[in-house]
């Protein structure tokens, strides 16, 4: 059989062919933009030509991220907190937690020998902690992403970023800037900051040997290095960590093509909210504003000493 | 392809669904009741959920308004930002207390409700049960000038969950609330001109005994697999009925009818869900400014709330089915607001023994910690509580955080997504247990 993964993030798109032997046989990688079936389906063409195969012979298809229900030409839904720890597990049969540093979410996920999801904790309201506080570091600094770790590493006295919103994060970066600082310091105090807020998600489902980090972020050498010194253990990085949901997700295909059950896949989709996904047009899923009556004059209020 | 799909509700007939409707109908009566009140010259108390003094109020004859209800519902209703911001515009922070919020915007729109037009107050009654209510009250005794009563309830001596029940401090807190009891009924005379009638009382006791009685019997009866009810959906109109009806013959009566009903959902083996898939536990209230997609949330996963711990506070803890000793009707009543009270106060740093034994009897298979961003008071301790029955107890659970009122803290997104992940992995626990051959709640 032939099964695909696709991980619709909130910033890129990754979809991955597994074999009957369950090898990754390809692999698809695109920002995922406005149009998210759009991605979704670019993502796993890519995959598909990766792997030298037709995409109508992919027998089951899972989708997952937070753009999962627009995967329309999937078959079933896993959340990726489901499918990086099934990810991980399978990459790293050790693996009791997972770190996942994504676009805009930072997860901690407690795992057990099968990869089973025990306990998660996830940053809450806010992208602090997540890709996209380095992103807004990159921007504020104009250097480009893959160059923000080895410059980071360069750092002597690294500056402490106190921030926790992602926005006043560069505005606190111009501001050391303005001090004289120099541009690795304060590029190493961005990291710093960042590995700090993952550490406290971490102990908070526990950090039970062996941690994998998975996500775009585990590109990011310096973000590796500081997480292993914090930590004061290795972590598990695979050259694949961010293709891990996209992996997570085909390996709950391959399950389901394999014995039509789908393990914890089996337990999920609500066919109908699908359904209304497919036939939807495509508008952007961001809830729309409460209507408001700031224009109305206030009444005025007699109000006792 | 093999989805499963969202089970549907069960069926409603001429007895299943009637304490709803009948629960609706008598919200309805509550508020025209409230606003008839100055046409009729009743006098109009702004009371408390917790702590309401309803049994004093009441045998004076006070018609009784609820903030927090009150508040509640311009959320259900979709249109809490037109009461939040007047209220952030008059000059309260995005951080305040969105119910205080909701409620300020109300006073400045001359207390025009979506339900009608609120009275003004006559006399207002707080405790320190929850700590914004003292700042809540002088809110309008500066609007409208009327005199505020503040019944200081003292706090838990020691630790842990059993101190409560510490027979000396009880007697003494017991006294202390006791003797400002006395205070209170010397305000009421005041304000409504009528004699405190001690068998008057005698009788408003009586009605929440009745109202206990049954009350904590239903709750009971969501042990039964399936639950007769859903402690966050249907649990709501209930707890309404609890505070808004609580020592009157039409709030006991409603009880018993529906305590009937709940007994015959479960002679008959009906649930809430033609299927239930997931018993659920929880801990905090819902968000109502989303309450019907936040049910769903769960509903679609075919989750039953079985228990809420939200239903023992904001029902006034009549949970504990407590009667009162109408032989000494003062010191029982006295009695009884300490233990409630201490409850309530205590709940952010002892409740969790208490919450799994909940999980134990209510064959629930986890826990729902819903945080309230605006709130610190109902989510302060919930993520150590949480850690801790994950730790110990190896309970599963999920902490969701939005807000009761500010639809602006929702996000669906991450909502669904931790619930969905929260559910697939309470599937696989479930499924492996039953592989192993364990027998399943």
């Amino acid at each position: 059989v032939i099964v695909s993964g696709v991980d619709v993030g909130s910033t890129q798109t990754k979809a991955v062919i597994l074999n009957d032997r369950r090898e990754i046989i390809g692999r698809g990688l695109c920002d995922t933009g406005a149009i998210i079936t759009k991605a979704a389906e670019e993502a796993f063409n890519l995959a598909a030509q990766d792997a030298g195969v037709p995409a109508a012979d992919v027998d089951f298809i899972v989708g997952t991220g937070y753009g999962r229900y627009r995967v329309t030409f999937g078959h079933t839904q896993v959340t990726e907190i489901s499918c990086h720890a099934r990810g991980a597990q399978y990459l790293f049969p050790g693996s009791r937690t997972v770190l996942d540093i994504g676009g805009q979410d930072t997860k901690a996920i407690k795992v057990g020998p099968e990869g089973q999801v025990l306990d998660f904790c996830m940053n809450d309201k806010c992208a602090a902690g997540t890709g996209r506080f380095l992103g807004a570091g990159a921007m504020a600094l104009d250097i480009p992403l893959g160059e923000l770790g080895p410059l980071a590493l360069q750092a002597k006295n690294p500056v402490k970023i106190t921030t926790t919103c992602t926005v006043f994060a560069e505005s606190e970066i111009i501001n050391w800037l303005a001090r004289g600082k120099k541009v690795e310091d304060v590029l190493m105090g961005v990291h710093q900051a960042i590995a700090t807020r993952s550490l406290s998600l971490l102990r908070r489902v526990g950090v039970e040997p062996e941690v994998t980090f998975t996500g775009g972020v585990t590109r990011n050498l310096a973000m590796v290095q500081i997480l292993e010194e914090l930590l004061e253990m290795k972590l598990n990085v695979s050259p694949e960590a961010h293709y891990m949901g996209a992996i997570g997700a085909s390996l709950f295909a391959h399950d389901k093509a394999v014995s039509g059950a789908a393990g914890a896949a089996e337990a999920l989709g609500v066919e109908s909210e699908l359904e209304a996904a497919r036939n939807a047009p495509e508008l952007c899923n961001v809830n729309c504003p409460v209507p408001v009556n700031r224009g109305k004059q206030l009444p005025v209020v007699e109000v006792k000493a | 392809m093999s989805v499963k799909q969202a089970p549907a509700p069960v069926q409603e007939d001429a007895l299943v669904g009637r304490a709803r409707r009948e629960g609706n109908q008598l919200f309805k009566e509550w508020f025209s009741d409230l606003q008839a009140a100055p046409e009729k010259g009743e006098e109009v108390a702004y009371v408390f959920v917790m702590g309401s003094m309803a049994e004093i109020l009441r045998s004076f004859g006070f018609q009784m308004s609820f903030p927090e209800i009150n508040s509640l519902q311009v959320a259900v209703r979709k249109v809490a930002m037109d009461y939040l911001n007047p209220a952030e515009d008059y000059g309260y922070s995005t951080d305040v207390c969105a119910y205080v919020k909701a409620d300020v915007g109300l006073h400045l729109q001359e207390r025009r409700h979506p339900n009608g037009r609120l009275p003004k107050p006559s006399v207002v009654v707080a405790t320190n049960m929850c700590n914004t209510y003292v700042k809540w009250a002088e809110i309008w005794e500066r609007l409208y000038g009327v005199p505020v009563f503040v019944l200081d309830i003292p706090g838990q001596r020691g630790i842990g969950w059993e101190k409560r029940y510490d027979k000396e401090a009880l007697d003494s807190d017991r006294r202390y609330v006791q003797a400002q009891l006395l205070e209170l009924i010397a305000l009421c005379e005041r304000v409504s001109g009528t004699k405190f009638d001690i068998d008057r009382l005698r009788e408003v006791l009586g009605e929440v005994n009745r109202m206990a009685a049954d009350w904590s019997a239903v709750l009971k009866l969501n042990q039964n697999v399936p639950a007769p009810f859903n402690a966050m959906a249907d649990g709501l109109t209930y707890m309404g009925i609890l505070s808004g009806y609580r020592g009157t013959r039409t709030g006991s009566e409603y009880m018993a009818r529906l305590h009937e009903e709940m007994e015959h959902k479960v002679r008959n083996g009906l649930g809430t869900l033609e299927e239930e898939r997931f018993r659920l536990h929880g801990v905090g209230p819902a968000c109502y400014s989303h309450f019907r997609r936040f049910l769903e949330l769960f509903q679609e996963w075919g989750a039953v709330f079985v228990n809420s711990e939200y239903l023992a506070y904001a029902g006034g803890g009549l949970d504990l089915g407590i009667q009162f000793d109408l032989d000494r009707p003062l010191e029982s009543l006295a009695e009884q607001i300490v233990q409630t009270g201490q409850r309530s106060m205590s709940n952010m740093f002892f409740s969790q023994d208490q919450l799994a034994d909940v999980v134990g009897a209510w064959h629930a298979d986890g826990i729902v910690y819903h945080s309230v961003k605006s709130c610190r008071t109902v989510s302060t301790g919930m993520a150590d509580s949480r850690e801790y029955l994950t730790k110990t107890k190896e309970i599963p659970s999920l902490f969701v955080e939005s807000d009761l009122v500010d639809p602006r803290l929702w996000s669906e997104a991450q909502f669904k997504n931790r619930i969905d992940a929260f559910f697939e992995a309470l599937g696989a626990r479930k499924a492996a247990a039953a592989a192993a051959g364990r027998v399943q709640k």
